[in-house]
């Protein structure tokens, strides 16, 4: 049995959806699936706060939307990354590695006794 | 951040688009999850039910979605117009007196404001504007006056404070070579005039330091209006010929475009002002404008020109005696504004008044509407409204009401502005005032205010009380207690206002009455004057302008229906023309003291009978009076009672502007005073005869048997067989005489019409409020009828209560104008802002009308039948 999920940590969300955009436009649901595939369903994150997430982004420029026809003749609303939510994904994945590298290095240290 | 506000205002302008496709792609994202469930096997009502579950609330995340767009602050408040503007339209009586009421008292604000921000505030509209000054004589904190020739090449030959100086000398002259001889005013100024103004020609060259030698050739600028009307256009201006006086000027340049006005001196032609050798120290008649050298203060320049005073002093003692007059430098700016700075501050403070009054008039209306919205808004409170939103909602609804106004007040404020024009044609700078920007902003500033002010009450009594209990109390026949408290103390502060605008009104009011009949000393009606000036040209010494004199007086009384006619250097009631400083032999001034001045006129007999001004006592002027006689002089009444109390002035003796070699002057006669210097001036007044002086300008006063119109073109016509080529016009002296009445005239008009709105406005607001609480009290009026209230007892008792608010208001306003009222003083004539008369019969006639404002709810509380006002409900 799969490890419980746990929570999203503030701000990743945009992390994942921008990472996610990076591949190639998706619409709303298929950066949902995405997300839930590439963290091997770790995380617990409620489909319908994608939305106000990607709302944010819009605002920010980072991706930028139109409508389109899917596969199977569906009209769906596509959203793709911007240059600007390009340097934006290395800057976070820069920040988030750092950060991650000193938490794991600090967790790594053996406390001794004194 | 672009895209930040692209977005934004994407999902402002269409915003049921945007709902829609949120809509769609949630709809969307619904289906492909239900899709998926039943791809992996699941039945499809659970399908459906996973698949809600696994996207969470929807109606949730929309909203969320919503707050991410970043446009719901916009987006309540634009709901709330629209409300606003439903609610008001559900009412359009109380939204077209709001916005009427306001609209015209923000329209006259923004106009004063406007005209206040031009005059009183604003900058000059020259290069580095703080740094220009006017030079003046001075001899006391309180008597300044113009520069002499002496003065002004002084200055100009040993200042080291100023980058440049110059002087100016506003005249009329006649012109000939641009279209009809006409007379016309001419500012005759020195090259250092326009450089220190930073003046610049549209075509040709200023006046320069090479033209200012007496011989050289004299030269003129042209406004740009001028060359555009009468010269063919700028370009064809330059190098042509006008005549000034006799004497030929070439045009060398044109002034920018719509300079008309320089340092408050208003002409179209800039003659050259060529200044020979003095002989003496005056005559002072010229403007003295400089530009401070960077750096140097006021009070440099002041010591500098101080010094400048104390070395020339020696050379002309002989005939000036004023050892303590300074040349004395003051702010360009402050002596331009002079004594329109204190009848804008009254105006202004009216306006501010009339504004007030509006406002608590609005105020009145919106409370009673709230009262009547008491039901609604506690519907509103019990579904989960906050206060704050309530009180937002009542902001917006006046917000909206006060900004269309001031919008509507701002095209009111232009049409105002044409008014000033009229109301006050001698304002300094007037046709600069524009309404532009400033005036937006002023009208807009003005909207917001009054839209806070206006709700200020109806949200103290919307945050501050239990909407449950507002509500129960609004269905009792009184009314809330609270409102009716509000509403009360706003209509009395309408009153309170009223009072300084009513008193103001009235006391301006008074001393135009008693101006009116102040006795100008002469008889106006059957006479009139016109203005005569001889040119050097063609009356080159003094025979030939006393022979025209001579024969003009005598071609006047050969004109039929001619009863009278002389001549006269000052017109009265307002032109005193020229000054003379003299000194008594009897009385002399200590040595180095300031001689005394008074208003002195080159008369021929003819004069006095024209105007009908009666000689009192001694002699009138003779023949004998002439050229190479001993100077005579005749003095007014007054002058006499004011130098020779005790004795007799007859025979008296006096040194003539300061003129110590010359023969002494005798006093041989005493005449009735005549204003000179306007009608609240006093009569004091010194006499030559024309000959011994030999004026070249001076007007002629006709009497007529018949009515002077009629008169004026046949000795016109007789003139100008003397001369046909002199510029010329009459007027006869009861036009004069109003003219001298026309500014007081202008003040009072305009005051009362403030006086009146206001009075209008408060007696609104109390007719309101009486008619609103009798509408309440309907049920209430009708129980005590049913008990035996007599009709009369239940008018009274309303009059009585609308009467009390009005009384407390009237209460308040009287006490503000006693603690304040020497603001007035200034415009007032034989009367003081104190004058109990004047208080009593403005507080009289306030009364009456709120008592009339009264009577009339009165009156329909009087006629409710008891049986139908309790069957009611």
């Amino acid at each position: 049995m799969a490890a419980e999920p746990v929570d999203l940590l503030p701000g990743t969300l945009e992390l994942l959806v921008l990472k996610a955009l990076s591949l190639q436009p998706m619409h709303g649901w298929g950066i949902g699936q995405r997300i839930d595939q590439l963290s091997r369903d770790v995380f617990k994150v409620q489909q319908g706060s994608l939305y106000p997430a990607l709302q944010r982004m819009l605002r920010k420029g980072w991706i930028r939307s139109e409508w389109r026809t899917t596969d199977n003749g569906r009209r769906a609303r596509y959203y793709a990354l911007t240059p600007k939510g390009q340097r934006q994904l290395q800057a976070e994945t820069e920040v988030w590695q750092r950060t991650a590298a000193a938490v794991n290095s600090i967790l790594r240290v053996r406390m001794v006794e004194p | 951040m672009i895209a930040d506000l692209l977005t934004r205002l994407r999902v402002l302008m269409s915003r049921r688009r945007w709902q829609q496709e949120l809509d769609d792609e949630i709809r969307f994202h619904l289906e492909q999850e239900e899709a998926a469930r039943l791809r992996a096997g699941a039945d499809p009502s659970t399908a459906r039910r996973e698949a809600r579950l696994a996207f969470g609330g929807v109606d949730r995340y929309q909203e969320e979605t919503l707050d991410a767009s970043g446009v719901r602050p916009l987006s309540d408040l634009a709901g709330d117009i629209r409300f606003a503007l439903r609610a008001l339209r559900l009412n359009p009586g109380f939204a077209a007196t709001a916005v009427l009421v306001l609209s015209l008292a923000i329209g006259a604000a923004t106009a004063v404001f406007s005209v206040v921000q031009h005059v009183l505030l604003a900058e000059l509209p020259y290069p580095n504007p703080s740094r220009l000054v006017r030079v003046y004589q001075q001899d006391s904190p309180s008597n300044i006056w113009s520069l002499s020739v002496v003065d002004v090449q002084a200055i100009l030959e040993q200042q080291k404070t100023l980058d440049a100086f110059g002087a100016v000398r506003w005249s009329a002259a006649a012109l000939a070579g641009a279209g009809r001889p006409e007379q016309i005013p001419v500012a005759r100024a020195t090259s250092g005039f326009f450089r220190a103004l930073g003046q610049t020609v549209a075509t040709g060259r200023l006046i320069e330091t090479g033209d200012e030698p007496v011989g050289t050739p004299p030269v003129a600028l042209v406004s740009s209006a001028f060359a555009a009307e009468r010269l063919g256009g700028a370009r064809a201006a330059v190098g042509r010929s006008i005549t000034l006086d006799g004497v030929s000027h070439t045009i060398v340049g044109v002034l920018s475009a719509g300079v008309e006005e320089l340092a408050g001196v208003r002409a179209a032609v800039w003659p050259v002002l060529q200044m020979g050798t003095p002989d003496r120290r005056g005559p002072f008649g010229l403007r003295g404008v400089g530009r401070l050298r960077p750096g140097i203060s006021l009070e440099d320049a002041a010591r500098d020109l101080a010094g400048i005073s104390q070395r020339i002093y020696p050379i002309w003692e002989a005939g000036f005696k004023n050892r303590v007059a300074r040349l004395t430098p003051y702010p360009l700016r402050d002596t331009m504004v002079g004594s329109a700075r204190h009848q804008l501050q009254l105006f202004a403070g009216a306006v501010v008044l009339v504004l007030l009054v509006a406002i608590a008039n609005v105020a009145t209306l919106l409370l009673v509407r709230l009262s009547a919205r008491a039901h609604e808004l506690s519907v509103r409170a019990t579904l989960g409204a906050s206060r704050a939103r309530l009180a937002r909602l009542v902001l917006t609804e006046s917000l909206v009401l006060t900004v269309a106004s001031a919008g509507i007040g701002l095209g009111l404020a232009g049409l105002g502005l044409e008014l000033v024009g009229l109301i006050a044609p001698n304002l300094p700078r007037a046709r600069e005032i524009t309404l532009g920007g400033q005036g937006i902003l002023i009208a807009l500033g003005l909207g917001f205010i009054s839209g806070v002010l206006v709700s200020l009450s109806p949200i103290a009594a919307v945050l501050g009380r239990n909407l449950a209990a507002m509500r129960a109390e609004a269905r009792r026949s009184g009314g809330a207690r609270w409102a009716n408290v509000v509403r009360g103390a706003l209509v009395a502060t309408e009153f309170a206002l009223a009072v300084p605008l009513l008193l103001a009104a009235a006391l301006l009011g008074n001393s135009l009455l008693r101006l009116q009949r102040v006795n100008p000393g002469y008889e106006a009606g059957s006479n009139f004057a016109v203005w005569l000036s001889l040119p050097e040209t063609r009356y080159p010494d003094s025979t030939a302008v006393e022979t025209f004199w001579e024969r003009a007086v005598q071609r006047a009384l050969e004109t039929p229906g001619v009863v009278a006619a002389g001549l006269a250097t000052s017109p009265p009631p307002d032109n005193q023309g020229d000054v003379n400083n003299f000194n008594l032999v009897a009385h002399p001034v200590p040595e180095g003291g300031a001689e005394p001045v008074s208003p002195w006129s080159f008369v021929t007999p003819g004069f006095f009978s024209a105007l009908k001004i009666p000689l009192l006592d001694g002699r009138m002027f003779t023949d004998a009076d002439s050229s190479g006689a001993p100077p005579v002089v005749l003095v007014s009444r007054s002058w006499a009672e004011h130098y020779f109390p005790e004795e007799n002035v007859i025979g008296q003796q006096l040194v003539e502007g300061g003129c110590y070699q010359c023969p002494l002057t005798t006093v041989v006669g005493v005449v009735g005073d005549v204003k000179y210097q306007g009608l609240t001036g006093n009569g004091e007044g010194v006499y030559a005869p024309l000959p011994q002086q030999g004026p070249r300008t001076a007007a002629l006063f006709v009497r007529t048997q018949t009515a002077p119109e009629s008169s004026i073109q046949p000795v016109l016509d007789q003139l100008r067989r003397l001369d046909p080529e002199l510029p010329l016009s009459g007027v006869t002296m009861t036009e004069q005489l109003r003219r001298a009445l026309a500014d007081p005239s202008r003040w009072t008009a305009v005051l009362s019409g403030f006086a009146a709105a206001a009075l209008s406005l408060a007696a609104m607001g109390i007719f309101g409020l009486m008619s609103y609480v009798v509408r309440r009290q309907r049920r209430e009026i009708g129980v005590r009828m049913a008990l035996g209230a007599e009709p009369l007892d239940v008018m009274r008792m309303v009059v009585i209560r609308g009467m009390r608010c009005v009384g407390v208001g009237t209460g308040v306003g009287l006490g503000l104008v006693m603690l304040e009222g020497r603001w007035l003083a200034s415009l007032l004539y034989g009367v003081t802002p104190h004058d109990p008369t004047t208080i009593v019969a403005v507080t009289g006639l306030l009364l009456m009308a709120a008592l009339l404002a009264c009577l009339l709810p009165g009156i329909r509380a009087a006629r409710i039948r008891p049986s139908e006002a309790i069957a009611e409900d």
